[in-house]
């Protein structure tokens, strides 16, 4: 059972990617994306779960000398609260972006933005 | 160079028999071929009277020096190679000034003349001087390919590029000339000689038999004078280095003088039996039949 | 020492601080950034020189607590110099972008200088997720720069690089947190420490940090977001993704590298040289300057990531490849994109304007130089190390897609350059220069030929003199605004001296280097006295001329392969641009360096091949060369034959030297072309002995006898005169090496007549005839005809030459064939000999024909007030007449010493003298004898001919007897145009251009492939997301099996 985060964060992860791949609206390859952010979430913190463990907090609950069995890794922890973060930098970009593209072509599907290629 | 009195005495002596011979052998061939072709022909003596009228017309026109200089490098081409031609063997003083230089030498001199007519009537400006010229250079390159290989082939046999050497080794018995012991190579220069001596069916380059076109054309008077001249030196000098080379040389005055007639008789015959040539036939002529007898050769020599 | 964490607290800082600005004093904000980023600057260049010196590197640890717990940075000295790097490229990039960052608004610099900072502690920690955190706020901070300019092409750009690079942080990120699970630390060196692949699963983590350090590094095909963004940002922008984002991101792979084992170092060299080669192939096809400088950048990463995938192989020669390379990378991408913006015109042909500012078009060319890797820039001794180190290590097939990578890249960028040069252009307008856009690309420029200087004092054996030969140069182009006659007057007193300095030394110790000496040195000085006729400045003419001559006399005085190389590949760029000055030579100068290209890479290689035998790079080291030698041998053979024109490679040489100027042609013809012979002495000389080298002469003995037939054929056909001359010049070579090949004292005697006899009247031909069109204003002969009237000393000169040339006698040409015949029967190469004496005699068709048609024949009425030759031509080609003349009346003044330094080589079989009288063993002869007696009897039978003519008449010009009619018009008298019809309907066939064809038809292939494999780049963002996915999915599975 405890794998069960850590696949529910993949089978997060592929969903988000595969909303980026299928649909061609830019707002919904941002959702996609935004999926995709959670999924790595999901997994980073499940990742540092301990089987029975519990929270990172010292407290009468979990003593000083037992805590390293005792409680789950703090870190992946606090790294996921700047992956958010960063995360929401990213999308509000993003969003930024598919709002100068909707300016410029009236048109959120990406096959309208080919000028550049080859 | 020390200078030897004697051996200049020898070679303008022999230089006056090869004149005479080539001017009184140009009239018994035109002759023939006169009679050929069921026609009188000229009298023997008539390339003397020619010379003589030549040299003495009064009227003389010039182009530029270079149209001056033309007719002396062309007979400086034909006096040269007969001055690094050895004549007779077996005497020192009739080998002219042939040591100083060999086979290669006679066989670039050859193109002194030649360069320095086409520039010359190249300076006349007359447009069919310059065709002929062109005509006369393109036969010329191919004509040498055959004669080249035999060359060669004769170079590999006796080991030597000395035709002084070449000779002598022919001496001692006609079953010894390279006629007999090289065959393949003797028939690729004799197809070359057919071209060298630019009788039918390879006579575009002057086209005798018409208005008078090819290089000479604006040439007259002494000018003229001075090509027949050497017409007639050349002639005998290029059959005598044909003899030297396949046929056992000369070693007097009397087997020299059959010997380059039976030589130029050789290009005459087939020149009467045979039409002209265009000049591109010629052309790749020499590089089919004479080009396998060549290769051959050398084939048989390697 | 200030602490390098104060990099990021002075970014940061003044980022936080200029939110507190006035919103109108922008230009301030500018100015505050510029200096925060001075700063920064400051403290790792103080670093730099610091660690430079032998300090140790230190780690810098946040809240004093050790990792894991802590984040860290490293400042050692690769960081410290990448560090620095960042600064300075960010420093000027802020600076050339001065305006759009003003007038854009405190937000904009803001972004910029976190971007700069994100991209220092890029460099400097050693922590993984910090990593992944400044990658994100760059990769942030890059799309925020990148709408700048705010064109729809710009923001599509944008959105097709967040959703690339998003999901590339979030397979980084991944990777990170499985590292971080299997190791119990996020610090790189624990991590790698911890041996990650003994874990199961481990080896994912490896997978997914180092694919997405890969894909951030744009790999083939996984790339087309990246060329958007090169394509339509600013090009401020660009220069600084191309140097500053790329130089940061190649260090986090290089930091990253050792959690992986071997297996991934060969997958990523593997995929950079499909990068390098690919994105290089794709470029063939660009129109547009700056994609394809994205890329050309791409490809460097290409290459600088399969350098690195190399690592264990290159062992401690790593370092110095990879930064040299990078730097060359550095600063020739970021100048390019900073003149690209300048210059605002992105099709490749409209760079045209560029040469309206000199200084603009010497700085394009130095970055093009110096991509390419041609001394004396760092890459050159980056690619040479490279190439010996992959040789050494037996790594064939990598060095063969390395020098077809760097071959392609040639391509476009020599055909962007030559546009440059030569494109026609008649817009009148031009582009303005702000003094802040000026100062960085011109520092980027000062800084590639500082940093070639650099880089050659660490190259082993090498000389550091001949940079005091290119400083003379910069001298030279320096002065380029003085007047044409004192720029000549200086290089021929450089060449004097350098001739005074050489020769001495050389005649006593080395006959053949003192002859090539000779050729190279005084022919230069000879050459140049013409270039005395030239009046106005002749910009940019000397500076090129002494380069070609400075690489000629570095390939004599070379002692080691790579001393040879740097002279070599100097000579070629000097020629190169020597001949594209000329009037119509943009095809013509790219096909040369097309082909000098492939030939010099051919050297290098065969170089490389040599050094991996002998494990030394002296040149006489070749000798011992025992293994490879057919291959060493054959690549050589064909490096030195495409200076040589040999047939096959020739066919850059027609239109070079015919469109050349009238004195450059001679210098490219008469002199350049030596330094193949030079170069194929030198090898026969190493190798000639070993029986498998002879095969290979046998098939170069062939070669040199059917370019003769060509060459000399073709030149009868033309009816252009210096076009006709150039093709006499690759029949001539033809001869040269045929007799090379021979391997025989005659042999190698015939070679060295043919190249000193090549020289003079090659010489004088080029120079009379280059004269001549100068007076009469056209190359075609049947434009001119009748000139020996006005130009009689031109007509002696060509006269002479061609007499030489076509191996008359009594002129030393016949030297040539007379030794020619002794040798080809020695040695028994009956065949070849003939098809050589065929070629011979065809000479005289094209001779006749130039002599004919120009000074012959009938004058045409325009050119009835044509004066004779310049004086400043005519000097040189009598001094070289006199010369000519010499050799021809004592040739054993020549072939004397000649062979007695042959007989070092080819003891046996040479020449015996009497006197005069040379005997060979076959023939004999005796030059001055029959100078002498030709002379007499001339001078007799003209004077005889004197005495009798003595009333000709002097008659105009149509006085000629013609068919009953009186000519009057030159142009239908004089007989010129395709003169040999017949000739050429008999054996025209010979000459059809077929290897024109072929190689036209490869560079067909070569274009049509690009063209169909760039369609990859569909333009849709979603496309290259699944190219990004399928890289990885490709990754996986190279990696499970």
């Amino acid at each position: 059972m405890e794998y069960v985060s850590l696949t529910i964060g993949f089978i997060v992860i592929i969903a988000g990617l595969w909303a980026i791949m299928t649909n061609r609206n830019i707002l919904r390859m941002i959702i996609g994306f935004s999926i995709f952010d959670t999924g790595l979430h999901i997994v980073i913190v499940s990742l540092a779960y301990v089987k029975g463990g519990t929270a990172p907090i010292l407290d009468s609950a979990v003593g000083i000398n037992e805590a390293i069995d005792k409680i789950v890794d703090p870190v992946p922890q606090a790294l996921v609260l700047t992956a958010i973060v960063i995360g929401l930098g990213v999308t509000a970009l993003m969003l930024a972006y598919a709002m100068k593209l909707h300016k410029e072509k009236k048109s959120l599907d990406i096959m309208s933005f080919r000028d550049l290629k080859w | 160079m020390d200078f030897d009195i004697k051996r200049l005495g020898f070679t303008l002596l022999g230089l006056l028999i090869v004149l005479n011979w080539g001017l009184l052998m140009s009239s018994i061939m035109r002759k023939l071929g006169a009679r050929v072709a069921k026609r009188y022909g000229i009298r023997w003596f008539q390339p003397w009277l020619d010379l003589v009228k030549n040299y003495a017309l009064r009227s003389q026109i010039s182009h530029g020096i270079m149209f001056y200089l033309g007719p002396v490098f062309r007979i400086g081409g034909g006096v040269g190679l007969f001055l690094f031609m050895p004549m007779i063997i077996g005497s020192e003083l009739w080998l002219n000034y042939s040591f100083h230089g060999d086979l290669v030498l006679l066989m670039y001199f050859q193109f002194f003349g030649m360069l320095g007519m086409a520039l010359g009537s190249g300076e006349g400006g007359h447009p069919y001087s310059a065709i002929g010229i062109s005509r006369g250079l393109s036969q010329f390159t191919t004509i040498e390919v055959p004669m080249t290989l035999a060359i060669i082939s004769l170079a590999i046999q006796y080991d030597t590029l000395s035709l002084i050497d070449i000779v002598k080794a022919q001496q001692g018995g006609f079953q010894n000339w390279t006629m007999w012991t090289n065959p393949v190579a003797t028939i690729a220069g004799m197809f070359s000689l057919l071209g060298a001596l630019s009788h039918s069916p390879f006579n575009l380059v002057k086209a005798p038999n018409e208005i008078p076109i090819g290089p000479p054309t604006e040439y007259h008077s002494t000018f003229l004078g001075v090509l027949q001249t050497n017409a007639a030196i050349l002639h005998v000098v290029e059959a005598a280095l044909f003899m030297n080379l396949f046929f056992g040389g000369a070693t007097n005055w009397f087997e020299f003088i059959l010997k380059t007639f039976f030589i130029y008789f050789w290009s005459v015959f087939v020149g009467v039996v045979f039409p002209r040539f265009r000049i591109e036939q010629s052309v790749a002529w020499f590089l089919k039949i004479p080009l396998v007898f060549g290769v051959l050769a050398i084939i048989l020599y390697m | 020492m200030i602490s390098p964490i104060h990099i990021i607290s002075i970014g940061l800082g003044t980022a936080f601080a200029l939110g507190f600005l006035n919103k109108k004093s922008n230009g301030l904000a500018v100015s505050l950034m510029l200096v925060a980023i001075a700063l920064m600057a400051a403290v790792s260049s103080s670093w730099f020189i610091k660690l430079y010196q032998g300090a140790e590197a230190i780690e810098v640890y946040t809240a004093g607590f050790k990792p894991p717990y802590s984040i860290n940075l490293r400042m050692g000295l690769n960081e410290a110099l990448l560090s620095s790097l960042i600064n300075l490229a960010g420093f000027l990039g802020g600076l050339y972008m001065f305006k759009n960052l003003k007038n854009t608004g405190k937000h904009a610099i803001m972004v910029f200088l976190v971007f700069v900072m994100g991209l220092n502690v890029i460099i400097l920690t050693r922590d993984a997720f910090n990593l992944f955190v400044f990658m994100e706020v760059v990769s942030i901070a890059t799309a925020g720069l990148i709408i700048l300019i705010q064109d729809g092409k710009s923001i599509q750009a944008g959105f097709k690089y967040m959703i690339a690079t998003g999901i590339i942080a979030g397979i980084f990120l991944l990777g990170i947190i499985f590292a971080y699970y299997f190791s119990g630390s996020l610090n790189i060196d624990d991590i790698s420490n911890s041996n990650l692949l003994a874990f199961k699963g481990g080896s994912v983590a490896v997978l997914m940090i180092i694919v997405s350090v890969v894909l951030e590094l744009k790999p083939f095909p996984a790339n087309g977001w990246a060329l958007d963004v090169y394509e339509a940002s600013d090009p401020g922008i660009a220069a600084l993704i191309s140097a500053a984002s790329a130089t940061a991101m190649y260090f986090v792979l290089f930091k990253l590298m050792p959690i992986a084992d071997l297996q991934w170092y060969k997958i990523i060299s593997t995929a950079g040289l499909i990068t390098f080669v690919g994105s290089n192939l794709f470029g063939l096809k660009q129109t547009g300057a700056r994609r394809l400088l994205g890329y050309s950048s791409i490809g460097q990463l290409g290459l600088l990531m399969t350098i690195l995938g190399l690592k264990p192989f290159l062992g401690d020669k790593f370092e110095y490849i990879a930064i040299t390379i990078l730097i060359s990378h550095y600063l020739a991408k970021a100048g390019l994109f900073w003149i690209a913006g300048l210059l605002k015109k992105d099709k490749l042909k409209d760079w045209a304007l560029l040469r309206k500012k000199p200084l603009f078009l010497v700085l394009f060319g130095t970055f093009v130089f110096s991509l390419i890797g041609f001394p004396p820039f760092p890459s050159f001794f980056g690619k040479w190390e490279l190439i010996m180190s992959l040789s050494q290590q037996g790594l064939y097939f990598t060095l063969a897609m390395i020098l077809t990578g760097s071959f392609l890249e040639g391509i476009y960028l020599f055909r962007w350059l030559g546009y440059a040069i030569k494109m026609e252009s008649n817009e009148s307008w031009t582009f303005k220069l702000e003094w802040n856009k000026v100062i960085p690309p011109v520092l980027f420029g000062i800084l590639v030929y500082l940093a070639g200087y650099y880089s050659s004092t660490f190259a082993e054996n090498f000389n550091g003199l001949y940079f005091i030969a290119l400083a003379f140069i910069l001298i030279i182009y320096l002065l380029d605004f003085l007047p044409a006659a004192v720029k000549n007057i200086l290089s021929i007193l450089s060449l004097a001296l350098v001739s005074w300095y050489m020769l001495p030394g050389l005649y006593s110790e080395d006959m053949l280097r003192f002859i090539f000496t000779l050729i190279f040195l005084v022919g230069g000085i000879l050459t140049f006295i013409a270039g005395f006729a030239y009046k106005g400045k002749r910009e940019g003419f000397y500076p090129v001329a002494l380069l070609m001559y400075a690489g000629l006399a570095i390939i004599i005085r070379a002692s080691t392969t790579l001393e040879f190389f740097f002279g070599w590949e100097l000579m070629t760029a000097g020629s190169y641009f020597l001949i594209i000055r000329g009037k119509k030579s943009m095809a013509h100068g790219l096909s040369y360096m097309l082909f000098s290209m492939a030939g010099a890479y051919a050297i290098l290689a065969a170089f490389g091949l040599s050094f991996a035998e002998t494990a030394s790079i002296q040149l006489s080291s070749l000798a011992a060369v025992g293994g490879n030698i057919t291959v060493i041998f054959s690549l050589l053979a064909i490096g030195f034959m495409t200076k040589t024109a040999s047939l096959g490679l020739h066919i850059w040489l027609p239109g070079a030297h015919a469109e050349a100027e009238s004195d450059v042609s001679p210098m490219v013809s008469a002199i350049l072309l030596k330094a193949g012979v030079f170069g194929l002495m030198i090898l026969m000389i190493a190798m000639g002995n070993n029986p498998e080298a002879t095969r290979v002469a046998y098939v170069l003995g062939w070669l040199g006898a059917l370019t003769a037939l060509v060459g000399n054929l073709a030149a009868a056909f033309q009816e252009d005169a210096k076009r006709l001359l150039a093709y006499s010049s690759i029949s001539q070579l033809g001869y040269i090496l045929f007799a090379l090949a021979m391997m025989s004292h005659l042999g190698w005697m015939t070679a060295m007549v043919y190249s000193i006899n090549h020289f003079l009247y090659k010489s004088i031909l080029f120079l009379t005839i280059g004269a001549v069109v100068l007076k009469v204003g056209t190359h075609y002969m049947y434009k001119m005809g009748g000139l020996i009237k006005n130009m009689p000393l031109a007509f002696i000169a060509v006269l002479i030459g061609i007499i030489a040339l076509a191996g008359v006698p009594p002129l030393s040409g016949f030297a040539g064939k007379w030794l020619f015949y002794n040798a080809v029967i020695d040695k028994h190469w009956y065949f070849q000999g003939v098809i050589v004496f065929f070629s011979g005699i065809i000479a005289f068709l094209y001779l006749f024909k130039l002599i004919y048609s120009v000074f012959l024949g009938q004058l045409k009425d325009n050119l009835r007030h044509v004066k004779d030759i310049s004086i400043w031509f005519a000097i040189p080609i009598y001094i070289l007449i006199i010369g000519l003349m010499i050799f021809s009346a004592k040739p054993d003044l020549v072939l004397k010493p000649l062979g007695e330094m042959i007989s070092v080589w080819y003891p046996n079989a040479g020449l015996s003298w009497e006197g005069g009288l040379a005997t060979a063993p076959y023939g004999y002869w005796n030059g001055t004898g029959v100078m002498i007696t030709i002379g007499i009897m001339f001078m007799a039978l003209l004077g005889w001919l004197l005495l009798l003519s003595s009333k000709a008449v002097k008659v105009g010009q149509f006085n000629i007897v013609y068919s009953a009619e009186a000519p009057q018009r030159p142009e239908t008298t004089h007989v010129s145009y395709n003169i040999y019809a017949g000739y050429n309907k008999a054996l025209g066939w010979m000459v059809a251009p077929k290897i024109t064809e072929f190689w036209d038809t490869m560079s067909d292939w070569a274009h049509s492939l690009a063209e169909y494999g760039r369609r990859l780049y569909s333009g849709n963002g979603q496309v290259y997301t699944t190219y990004v996915l399928a890289y990885i999915i490709a990754f996986y599975l190279i990696m499970i099996f």
